[in-house]
């Protein structure tokens, strides 16, 4: 007997856990903690007609990608400024290092107390969840670049400019969207936590009150769909990089 | 880059640079002391804490979740990623379904842990193994099924059993990948710990952040977080210090 | 009075690598046949992908042959025999997490010999290879050359009567390679084993070798089997010497249009 194509194995495990979850929780779960896969997908509809869940979702949505393009400019910056220049460098790399090893977590209070409950401290955790990768990825791209070919650039005449648009930044296509795929990553991250830990007008309102209300199955739902929206923006920036670093060798 | 010692001083002097910004901002009375408490007053937190009644409990309840959340991911990652490492099919069906995974904020399944386990230990301990699984499943399978085929021609070659061939050949040649894994594990469990008792608990280090937050006592807030910190980078020192003792083959 | 028994024989072996249908797919040996006696040394030469290494690892009992036969002291071969049967292989296959001598009782450990004797064994192992200095070491504290060796030494310690090696010095470059072959030549004289050893290096063939049979392309058999008749351990004066000249260029007779045809290039005609 053959053995099946690993998409289609992958398929059949995942078809068989959530098949023993339904039987599970329907023959031993205590309906107030743990509901089957049916009922998750059966309150998808009424959740949904919830004006108020979708523009929760919407809003915190709103959020990453706010967070996402603030963290994606700043991160370029600096990884520019840390990459290209030695002296830049040697006075802003330890301190990047050292503030990317903190645990931001223990700050998240610190945030919502300084930045208020809003928008604005969801979307400042996750800049700062994910300026740092970015920096990273960008910085060592830009260290990458051969000095022969700056020379050669320079010794044909070019100035600053010229430099940095025609060498440096085609050479840091690849660094660019490597950095953002992991700024996604970082930023979902970020934001999400401050959802969650307090909430006004995002998600985090509504993963409260069903925690707190026992609604396993709407609480399943919208985890459900902010599962989704987090691969599928990974998913995104994953194909974007494949797509332009299609030059690369290897 | 620069030498280490290089950038230890850029470091200190960033963090001097801060205290004295920090000092400016309080003395002159720019910045209300609710938001940005002046240091002496943070200091004096920071020194009454082993003092305060409630600290140690705190401490051992975080320590506690930490330990029982790692315990629980390396046995359970070490199991999956071995069972995975068997067959190349395994391989290849598994390992991308748990990296994808791995992509996904798991944070967000703790709000369902709450259900289900409550406010108590149980919750951070749920999320905190959840979250350290991924590093320590994968990095064992990437140890495994990564070990020198030479080395295990080899050993066939004078007689050893599957027994041991698993025991003496494939462990050692991937104990340094497995136990990379688990040093980000723990590290991973941690910060899911502090996080979730930040989003929602009764008790730990998290929890003491968040309540003199909403006490507005800044001061103690601001102690709990150089604690907390502090917590953090103890962990990482010890299991990386645990983690090199396995590579002392390659020191040598 | 009846010659002894072989050591080993072969007998018609082929080898394919790839299931039918595969492009890929390869004949790697193509009908070999040899017999080599007890305490006989020959070195198996002949053009990348000739079936050399295979040919070791079936006589070794790491791989099933898709036909023929190999016996090994009269009884077939049906899987490795680590009692009779000791291999040193290309690269370092020494385990870095564990010191020389540990690496040589290791390899007692998997072969069944006692704990209380493997200690004292693999000193001894280790001192024959010059290598007792290094005893505590780890392999990567160490040269390419003393890790030959002590891959040598774990293989001497197991004490099998017959000792597989392929290519084992091919790491190393060929002033290290001449000056191995004298001491290896040394170390082997006396050890009495039946030795295959498969290498690229036609001067290190003749050097060590009571024959050296020659490989032709793939599929690969063996095209002719050449004597050497020189007595052990062989001399550095043999290194140089006309008639070990004569035989090295006799093989690259034997091996010019082999190799030529590897590499797709026209063979030459008679009399070029």
């Amino acid at each position: 007997m053959s053995r099946p194509e690993p998409a289609v194995a992958r398929l059949a495990v995942i078809a068989l856990l959530l098949g023993i979850w339904e039987v599970a929780a329907r023959a031993f779960g205590n309906p107030l903690f743990i509901c089957p896969p049916s009922r998750v997908v059966a309150s998808f509809a009424a959740l949904f007609r919830d004006a108020d869940v979708v523009e929760a979702v919407y809003y915190t949505s709103f959020e990453i990608l706010v967070a996402f393009v603030i963290a994606v400019v700043i991160g370029f910056a600096l990884g520019l400024a840390v990459g290209l220049h030695r002296f830049t460098r040697g006075a802003m790399y330890p301190v990047i290092l050292l503030l990317y090893a903190m645990p931001q977590v223990t700050i998240l209070p610190l945030f919502v107390v300084v930045f208020g409950i809003g928008a604005v401290s969801k979307i400042a955790f996750g800049v700062s969840h994910g300026v740092f990768p970015m920096i990273m990825t960008v910085a060592a791209g830009a260290q990458s670049i051969e000095p022969i070919l700056l020379r050669s650039a320079r010794s044909m005449g070019a100035n600053r400019m010229q430099v940095l648009r025609y060498v440096v930044f085609p050479h840091l296509v690849p660094s660019f969207f490597a950095g953002m795929r992991l700024a996604m990553t970082a930023v979902l991250l970020g934001v999400l936590v401050a959802e969650l830990y307090v909430s006004q007008a995002g998600v985090g309102r509504f993963t409260s009150a069903f925690t707190q209300t026992f609604q396993p199955a709407n609480l399943f739902a919208l985890i459900g769909v902010l599962a989704a929206l987090a691969i599928t923006l990974n998913e995104l920036c994953r194909r974007a990089e494949l797509r332009f670093s299609r030059w690369c060798a290897g | 880059m620069n030498s280490r010692v290089t950038q230890r001083l850029v470091q200190a002097a960033f963090v001097a640079s801060i205290a004295l910004l920090w000092h400016f901002a309080t003395a002159s009375g720019r910045v209300a002391p609710l938001l940005l408490p002046p240091m002496p007053a943070v200091g004096h937190e920071l020194s009454a804490l082993a003092a305060d009644a409630d600290f140690w409990p705190d401490l051992r309840t975080t320590l506690f979740e930490l330990v029982m959340a790692f315990l629980l991911a390396a046995a359970a990652g070490t199991a999956a990623g071995y069972a995975v490492s068997r067959t190349r099919y395994a391989v290849r069906t598994f390992e991308p379904l748990m990296a994808g995974m791995y992509a996904v904020p798991a944070i967000l399944l703790f709000p369902l842990y709450v259900l289900f386990f409550g406010l108590g230990p149980g919750s951070k301990i749920a999320i905190g193994a959840t979250i350290a699984f991924f590093p320590v499943a994968l990095s064992t399978v990437t140890g495994l099924s990564g070990v020198n085929r030479l080395y295990l021609t080899a050993a066939r070659s004078m007689g050893a059993s599957s027994g041991q061939t698993f025991r003496l050949v494939m462990l050692p040649a991937a104990l340094p990948a497995i136990l990379a894994g688990l040093r980000i594990g723990a590290n991973a469990a941690f910060m899911a710990i502090l996080g979730a008792e930040t989003i929602a608990s009764f008790a730990g280090l998290g929890h003491r952040i968040v309540s003199m937050a909403e006490s507005m006592d800044t001061a103690k807030m601001f102690a709990n977080i150089v604690l907390a910190m502090s917590v953090a980078a103890m962990i990482n020192i010890a299991v990386s210090a645990a983690e090199k003792r396995g590579w002392k083959h390659e020191q040598a | 009075m009846t010659p002894a028994a072989p050591a080993i024989r072969v007998q018609n072996v082929s080898q394919t690598y790839g299931a039918a249908g595969d492009p890929r797919r390869v004949v790697a040996l193509g009908g070999a046949s040899l017999e080599i006696a007890r305490g006989e040394m020959v070195c198996l030469v002949g053009p990348s992908g000739c079936g050399k290494s295979t040919l070791l690892n079936l006589i070794g009992g790491l791989a099933t042959p898709e036909s023929g036969n190999i016996w090994i002291d009269g009884e077939p071969v049906r899987g490795p025999q680590p009692q009779k049967v000791a291999f040193v292989f290309q690269e370092s296959a020494l385990f870095p997490w564990r010191t020389i001598q540990e690496n040589v009782e290791l390899g007692m450990e998997f072969q069944g010999v006692p704990v209380s004797e493997r200690a004292s064994r693999a000193r001894e192992s280790l001192a024959t290879a010059g290598l007792s200095a290094f005893a505590s070491h780890y392999p990567r504290q160490l040269s390419g050359g003393m890790k030959q060796r002590a891959q040598l030494a774990r293989a001497l310690a197991l004490r099998t009567g017959i000792l597989l090696m392929d290519e084992p010095f091919a790491a190393l470059d060929e002033q290290t390679r001449m000056v191995f072959g004298e001491e290896l030549s040394l170390l082997l004289a006396n050890a009495g084993k039946t030795i295959v050893l498969v290498t690229h290096s036609l001067t290190e063939a003749v050097f060590l070798a009571d024959r050296v049979a020659v490989f032709s392309a793939r599929p690969g058999r063996i095209k002719q089997i050449v004597s050497v008749d020189e007595e052990h351990p062989r001399r550095q004066s043999f290194m140089t010497s006309p008639k070990l000249a004569q035989l090295r260029n006799e093989l690259y007779d034997l091996l010019h249009d082999e190799i030529r045809s590897t590499m797709n290039l026209p063979v030459a005609e008679p009399g070029q």
